[in-house]
Formats: C-alpha cells, sequence, structure tokens
C-alpha cells in the first residue's frame, strides 16, 4: 500500500515531465474509414493525435508538419473496446458474506504481469471494469476466470471497482482510475438487504464523512460515482429497485443476467442502463433462442456488452459474438456503441474515452475491415497515442 | 421528499381504483364452488380482484370483459399446502417475503396446473433445535412482486419423532419454560394495581414456543406412523397448542384420537407403507385412509408424493397433478365434494388463508381456474388461470400445453 502511495507521489512529481515530452509527439493517421460510434463514419479521414489525445478529425484536416504520419488507406479506425465488468487477471473473489465493505479497492489486488492482459489487449480492448470481490483474495485461479452467477461471490457491498488499461508493467500505469464505481452484489433476502440499506442509511447521516468505510458510500449516494450492482435474476431486480429506492440520487448500473428482459418496464422507467453478456441464449427452460441485448435495445433500455466468458477465450471471441447478436437483429449502431462509449458511460469515464472525438483519449484499434465482420483482423491498437499491440 | 412520495403513493392508489370501475365476468361454465355446490351455466362478476357476484342470474354490465366458459369447470384456484415454488436469494433467508421471486419458473408451472395458492418454507432445524425454518402463503402471481405474498409465518413446522428423542425432548422442556413464563406474566397482569412484584423477563429464543402455546400458529409436525402421531398428540393434550400433521399415512389407525384433539392432517393418498409385522394391530397405508379420517371427522388436505413442479421427472408425482392425487383418494372411497375441499377449502382453512382463497363466494379473492372438463379426469387440463381477477395463464398460449388437444 505504502508503495503504491509513493508511485502516486511519483507519477504526480514526474507528470510535468513525461506530458512534456509527449507534447514533441504528434501522430496523424490516415485511413479509408474511421468510424467514431457517435459522430458516424469518416470516409477517407484523418485524425491528429498529441499528448496521447484526439486533436482533430475529419477529412480535411491540416496535418501538422512534425506529425508522425500513420498511413492505412484501407483500414478502418475503430475505438478501443471497453469491458465494463470483468475479474480478468484477479483471483477468484472470496466468497461468504454478506458484508459491507465499500472500503476496499479492487486496485489493491491488481497483478500487472500477466499474459492474460496482453492478449485482451489483442482482442481490442482497451479499458477494463475490474468488479472488486471482498477483502482480498482467498484463493487464486488464474485459469477460471469469473463466470457471472456460477459461483457466488461474497455478497453486500464488497468494494470500490477500477477501470484500467491492459497494458502496464505496474499498477499505476495500469490505473485510469483507482476508484470508478462502488460495486453491490445483491441477493434477494432479509440479512443482504439489512446490511445494504443500513450501510447506506449510516453514509446518509455522515455526508461529510472521510472514514474510508463511508465516503465512498457518500459518493455513491450523491450520485458522484456510478454504483455496480451485481442482480442477476429478474425477480432479485424487483427487490432491488424496491431496497434503494429511497436512494434516488444514485447512478445505478445493472450487471445482470439473461432473464433481465422481463423487467424493462421498470428498467426504463428508473433509467437503468444494463450490462449483458454478449450472447444469444435459451428462453428459460425452452428451446427458444432470444437476443435478449436486441430485446433491451428496442425496449429503449441502454445496453453495454460485456463477453459472456470472463476470460482470455470470452475476449477474443467477443466481436463474433457481437456480429451474431447484429446478424439476430440487433442494431449495429448499438451494437457498436454498447462495446464502446455506453460501457463508458456506465462507468462515468465517458468524458475521456468510448468514442473517437475530439478532446478523448487516442485509444483506438487499426482494423483490416469493419469491426463487425467476422473475417476483420485487429491490425494496431492503440492507446492513449502509443501503439500498445500489433498483430504479428 | 415527502411531497413526492407523497404524489407517488397517490398514482398507486389511484391506479387500482380506476382498475375497480372495469369488471370481469366468466359466463356459461359449471361452477364448482366448494362451499355452496354446483352452480350450472352460472356467471361469477369480478371487480376490483374480488368476487363480486356469483349465480345463475346475474347481470353482466355493458362494459365488462366477458371470458366465456360454456361447457367448462369453473372453480377456486386450488391451494397447495406445501409447495417449493417462488423463492430466490438462497442462502440466507430467514424473512420469505424478502426472497419472493414472481419470475420463477415453477411460478408460471404453479399457473398452467391450476394452483394459485401454495404454503412454502425454506430452512431446516439445526443442532438440536426442533423449530424449522420460515414459512409464508403465497400465490402464484407471475411478473407482480406486489401480490404475491398472502400471509406470513402461517405455521411453525418442527422436528419430533420418536426417533428423534434429543429433539423431541429440547422441544417438550423448551415449551415448559415458555408456559411457565406465561403463567407468570399472567399472574403478573391479573395482579393490577398492586404490583409490587417485577414483570416476568422473556426467556430468550422461546418466540416460537410462545407463539404456540398461544395459539398464533399450528405446529406442523411430520409423523406417518401410530406411534409418531400418537406421541405427536401428547403435546396437544399437555399444552394445548393446535397442530398439523403431514405425511400421516398410519393416520387412519387413529383417526379418532386425532379428530378428538380437533388435530388437521396433510396426506398423500397414494403412498404406501408395508404394515409392521413386529407389531400387535393395524399398520401400514391404505387407499381409504382418507375415506376414514373423513368419517372420523377429521379435517385433511391433500399433496402430491413430491413437492416440487417440473417438466421433467415422473409425470403425475409432482405438484403438476395435484387434483389426480385427490382422485386417487376418491378411489379408496371419498367423495369426491370432500376429496375437491382437500385441496382448496379446507387446505386453505389448515394454512390459515381461508378468509380469502379456497372457494367461489362473494368477497373472496378472485383466484378462479377453468377447466375443459372434471377436475378429477384424467385428460382434464388447465385452460385458463385468473389470480386476484388477472388472467395469467392460458393454454392456448402456453408453449408447453398447447399443443396438446383432447381428440374425441
Amino acid at each position: 500500500m505504502r508503495n503504491i502511495r509513493h508511485y502516486i507521489l511519483l507519477c504526480i512529481l514526474t507528470g510535468g515531465l513525461s506530458i512534456g515530452a509527449a507534447a514533441e509527439e504528434i501522430i496523424a493517421i490516415k485511413a479509408d474509414r474511421i468510424d467514431t460510434v457517435t459522430s458516424g463514419v469518416i470516409e477517407n479521414g484523418i485524425i491528429v493525435i498529441a499528448d496521447g489525445k484526439i486533436k482533430a478529425i475529419g477529412n480535411d484536416i491540416e496535418i501538422p508538419e512534425a506529425a508522425e504520419i500513420i498511413d492505412v488507406p484501407d483500414k478502418t479506425i475503430f475505438p478501443g473496446l471497453v469491458n465494463p465488468s470483468s475479474r480478468i487477471g484477479l483471483s477468484q473473489p472470496a466468497t461468504g458474506g454478506p458484508g459491507s465493505n465499500p472500503h476496499y479497492r479492487v486496485v489493491d489486488e491488481l497483478y500487472p504481469h500477466q499474459d492474460q492482459y496482453k492478449r485482451i489487449l489483442g482482442a481490442g480492448f482497451t479499458t477494463i471494469g475490474l468488479l472488486p470481490g471482498d477483502r482480498g483474495s482467498v484463493m487464486y485461479y488464474p485459469g477460471y476466470g469469473y463466470y457471472f452467477g456460477g459461483r457466488s461471490p461474497s455478497t453486500g457491498i464488497t468494494g470500490q471497482g477500477a477501470i484500467v488499461r491492459p497494458t502496464g508493467l505496474n499498477p499505476e500505469e495500469m490505473i485510469v482510475s483507482d476508484s470508478g464505481f462502488v460495486m453491490i452484489h445483491f441477493q434477494a433476502n432479509d440479512k443482504v438487504k439489512n446490511v445494504i440499506k443500513s450501510a447506506l442509511d449510516s453514509a446518509k447521516s455522515k455526508m461529510s464523512s472521510t472514514d474510508p468505510k463511508v465516503q465512498p458510500l457518500v459518493s455513491a449516494l450523491q450520485g458522484k460515482v456510478p454504483t455496480f450492482v451485481l442482480c442477476n435474476s429478474p425477480g432479485e431486480i424487483l427487490h432491488l429497485l424496491k431496497l434503494l429506492e429511497p436512494y434516488n440520487k444514485m447512478k445505478l448500473v445493472l450487471v445482470a443476467g439473461n432473464e433481465t428482459y422481463r423487467v424493462t418496464k421498470e428498467l426504463i422507467k428508473k433509467k437503468i442502463p444494463v450490462i449483458l453478456p454478449a450472447q444469444i441464449e435459451f428462453e428459460s427452460n425452452t428451446r427458444t433462442r432470444i437476443n435478449v441485448p436486441r430485446m433491451l435495445d428496442e425496449a429503449e433500455v441502454k445496453i453495454a456488452l460485456r463477453p459472456e466468458f470472463d476470460n482470455v477465450a470470452g475476449h477474443e471471441d467477443f466481436l463474433r459474438k457481437i456480429s451474431e447478436l447484429v446478424k439476430s437483429g440487433l442494431n449495429r449502431e448499438i451494437a457498436k456503441k454498447a462495446i464502446t462509449i455506453h460501457p463508458a458511460e456506465m462507468l462515468a469515464i465517458d468524458y475521456r474515452l468510448g468514442s473517437l472525438d475530439v478532446g478523448k483519449d487516442a485509444n483506438l484499434l487499426i482494423l483490416s475491415g469493419d469491426p463487425l465482420d467476422v473475417g476483420t483482423k485487429i491490425e494496431k491498437v492503440m492507446i492513449e497515442g502509443k501503439i500498445v499491440h500489433e498483430a504479428p | 421528499m415527502l411531497l413526492f412520495t407523497l404524489a407517488i403513493s397517490m398514482i398507486f392508489i389511484v391506479s387500482p381504483l380506476s382498475a375497480a370501475e372495469e369488471v370481469t365476468a366468466i359466463r356459461g361454465g359449471d361452477l364448482y364452488t366448494i362451499t355452496g355446490g354446483i352452480i350450472k351455466n352460472g356467471t361469477i362478476l369480478i371487480k376490483d380482484g374480488k368476487i363480486s357476484g356469483i349465480g345463475q342470474n346475474i347481470e353482466i354490465p355493458e362494459k365488462a370483459k366477458v371470458i366465456d366458459a360454456s361447457g367448462k369447470v369453473v372453480m377456486p384456484g386450488l391451494v397447495a399446502v406445501g409447495a417449493e415454488l417462488g423463492i430466490i436469494g438462497y442462502p440466507n433467508i430467514t424473512k420469505i417475503a424478502d426472497s419472493l421471486d414472481p419470475f420463477d419458473f415453477s411460478v408460471s408451472l404453479a399457473l398452467a396446473s391450476g394452483i394459485t395458492t401454495a404454503m412454502v418454507s425454506t430452512g431446516r432445524p439445526s443442532g438440536s433445535s426442533p423449530i424449522g425454518g420460515a414459512t409464508a402463503v403465497i400465490k402464484a402471481s407471475y411478473g407482480d412482486l406486489d401480490q404475491m405474498l398472502v400471509k406470513e409465518s402461517v405455521v411453525q413446522p418442527v422436528m419430533i419423532s420418536n426417533r428423534d428423542w434429543l429433539r423431541k425432548t429440547t422441544f417438550k422442556q423448551n415449551l415448559r419454560k415458555a408456559q411457565s413464563y406465561l403463567r407468570k406474566l399472567a399472574a403478573y397482569q391479573q395482579a393490577g394495581d398492586k404490583k409490587k412484584a417485577e414483570e416476568p423477563k422473556k426467556p430468550d429464543g422461546l418466540d416460537a414456543y410462545i407463539r404456540l402455546l398461544r395459539r398464533e400458529v399450528p405446529a406442523v409436525v411430520a409423523a406417518s406412523t401410530t406411534g409418531d402421531i400418537l406421541a405427536a398428540l401428547e403435546f396437544v393434550d399437555e399444552f394445548g397448542i393446535r397442530m398439523i400433521l403431514t405425511g400421516a399415512i398410519e393416520a387412519w389407525i387413529v383417526a379418532e384420537e386425532i379428530a378428538r384433539r380437533d388435530v388437521r392432517v396433510v396426506i398423500t393418498p397414494r403412498q404406501k407403507q408395508r404394515p409392521n409385522e413386529d407389531i400387535s394391530g393395524p399398520s401400514g397405508s391404505t387407499l381409504e385412509n382418507a375415506a376414514i379420517l373423513k368419517k372420523a371427522g377429521v379435517k385433511f388436505a391433500i399433496i402430491p408424493p413430491s413437492t416440487y413442479f417440473g417438466t421433467g421427472g415422473i409425470a403425475g408425482r409432482d405438484m403438476m397433478a395435484l387434483p389426480m392425487e385427490a382422485a386417487f383418494a376418491v378411489s379408496g372411497g371419498l367423495d369426491e365434494q370432500t376429496a375437491l375441499e382437500s385441496i382448496t377449502m379446507t387446505a386453505a382453512e389448515i394454512i390459515g388463508v381461508s378468509d380469502r382463497v379456497g372457494s367461489l363466494q362473494v368477497g373472496k379473492d378472485a383466484d378462479i381456474i377453468i377447466l375443459d372438463g372434471h377436475p378429477f379426469h384424467h385428460k382434464t387440463f388447465v385452460e385458463t388461470t385468473l389470480i386476484n381477477g388477472t388472467v395469467l395463464y392460458e393454454k392456448s398460449k402456453s408453449i408447453y400445453f398447447s399443443h396438446i388437444t383432447n381428440d374425441e
């Protein structure tokens, strides 16, 4: 912990220097198509990047003389993918509870030197929202990943999630935000409900507290940080909405399962966005296939998609799964948003990433074709103006 | 904030009122009222989720939504005194209201089976404690959490049997402790103004026993053999508690004893048990169990061997064939009326909700099922299920049953 503090200090001290150095680096990418996600597609476009940020984007842009030019006349540029809810690279979360541990931060679990991060980077992911489990990890199962609903992690308020880049040699290089959101793992029973309610009520009565066990909840209650709630079944969602009714400023994001479509009415009423696994599902207890992301989108619920399996293979398969969803009716534009800007919005980090817009981080993918074409190859991955991955 | 809450609650209050103007009528069916015989070609009016009229000469309001049940059987939704459905949030459940799941698959199957009300329970006794977990009576109001709970803590499951002497002893000792506390409390309260003594302190952990002694809830005791049944009845004699005996295979042998103590019974007529050759006197199961209990004046409910709902498993053994189980009792000599009561009105009485469900009577909840034949016929299907006046199941729209037709 002390080491991390030192690192942060170091970063602040050297921050000015590094930005100064980066200022020299201007990059211009000339591409066949630039899919901004938020403001349409630019044919034969140019992106100018300086200081790791997008300085200009469009057709008739003057390229500064000093710029290093990446000329890819037959390629497509797409924003880096954002997975809003993952535990990739982390140990299996602790089981047990219910408890309230908002002071627990998932960044303290970070373990950067992992091949998994390199490989999901190669799969196009430039931003990951990491979910906290409980007080540190008790067991180490790196290969299994974290399947929502399969095992049951600890319940209650499980801590603060982090937003990271899957690159870097130490935690500080990975972290975009170390306290991006508060995480609740909900279960519909009186014990879990009481733990959550009493923690929130006590935070409500101490709004100016700096106690690390209270402060994150105060931010969550004021809506300054989003609150992610893991809540698998539609019945539990009804219980959750009732429980959190009095705390109406909270910005809720549901990390939900495939039956969420049964409660779309309630979700629309409260404008709650949902993170769903990118997968064609069976309607429960039937052989009928359903496209849940499509159903929710058509009901006007905002959706973000995550890999169905939270491991490397899941991330590598992700774009293909998105293509399948589009093939069976999910709106193509929504599908693109659901893997970039929507998850960024849910993580409240859309002011700096999630789309190709002026002022945002230059997190982008150089693709051989359309991102949702299954034949497309991810050729280069750029995070904040630096090429961090090149396909062999 | 307060105003906002008020405004919100106003909306909720107003909407049922506007719905109250809407009247639903079920017309043309044979109404198996349970409490008032069979009304041929009758009409039921439903208003505000309740039955507002029933009979042959009922005028249907012009704007009423009419459900045609000509040639069908219309009866109250079935009541199961023990079933597994509608609960999520395992494993930390202590209060069922906090863990109800209106989207449970079993809830939808309950509707398809005509079961509209059921008692659910969770948790088992731990250690030497004989006291079981929580219970609640719920409705199969699919998709509607607010209408699901009817009543909580309706009975107190207790695990005592002659083989489980430790629990049985604990039960007796704790009942005595609770009894002595209640006596002291009564004496203290009787003393009135002359109060000098201190109010007796309520002993810890005996709430369940106090409720039993005050006859607020009945104890539910699993007792299949004559020995277990008689041992359980001793508790009724000594402590005056109310009691429900479940799985009472040998109840027919001691029917008079059970009747005398006004103890209720839950049976599964097809359940078989060989006579015990080691004991003198009668033992074992008989198909006539229900008929004998009826003759002795015992009130009983019927449930199938398995209390879950499923499309798999051995067909006919689970909750989806509840009327068939009652039909077994009929084949053992029970009259049809009592058999019907055992899965409707009597079942509702046993779990304490007969004021709301269990029969077609004015003022009761409009939990109604429409069948395409006699409830005890093996070919009969539930066609429509209503809960609180709302149609929640139609066979013609069911992905499981709509393709099954009666070829005659």
